[in-house]
């Protein structure tokens, strides 16, 4: 739950924006929208985690 | 130094999705969503100080403690909906913000019902 996380997930996303110019330039669309949706998957999986450890933390300092 | 710690996420955050914004529309809103997360993670613990303060005034001079516990789960409720409303109101889906926000209010009434029947048996007693 620190800053790298903010870099990965910017860093994820512009690599899978290149990638995306890449495959579409060389005509491959498809492979272009497979890695987008890869690249988004995986960016959801980590933010999920975080998200559920936020909540979970949320939940034990208000005793919900 | 903890404010300069939130406010250093803060920006950084911003030029995140300012950037991710301008390659790729749909990860700007990660990058909110886990800025917002680290600055709440951290504030978080100074909430915590706050809060183990006024459970021991409660639990002092042993006022009714039921209803400051009921008050803390109902700041909790209320962190976590305005959260989430206000990245939603940020995606710009504010009908999604809104319905997230109704929940939050329902859930919030539902939960704050006994104190209510406990002040309105006060009042009636008080009347002549």
């Amino acid at each position: 739950m620190n800053i790298d996380l903010l870099l990965k997930i910017a860093g994820i996303g512009i690599l899978v924006a290149v990638l995306h110019q890449i495959l579409t330039r060389a005509g491959r669309d498809d492979q272009a929208m497979m890695t987008t949706l890869a690249g988004m998957i995986i960016v959801l999986t980590v933010v999920v985690k975080e998200i559920s450890t936020l909540f979970e933390t949320v939940r034990t300092v208000f005793n919900l | 130094m903890d404010v300069i710690k939130i406010i250093g996420i803060g920006f950084i955050t911003l030029i995140i999705t300012i950037v991710l914004k301008e390659y790729k529309k749909e990860y700007y809103i990660y990058a909110v969503l886990i800025g917002g997360a680290i600055i709440l993670f951290y504030s978080l613990g100074t909430i915590k100080e706050i809060i183990d303060f006024v459970n021991e005034i409660s639990n002092n001079n042993n006022y009714n403690n039921e209803f400051i516990k009921l008050l803390l789960k109902l700041t909790g409720i209320s962190v976590l909906i305005e959260y989430a409303v206000s990245i939603c109101k940020d995606a710009g889906e504010i009908s999604i913000a809104n319905k997230i926000d109704l929940g939050g209010k329902i859930i919030l009434i539902s939960m704050s019902i006994p104190v209510i029947s406990v002040t309105l048996e006060a009042l009636v007693k008080l009347l002549p």
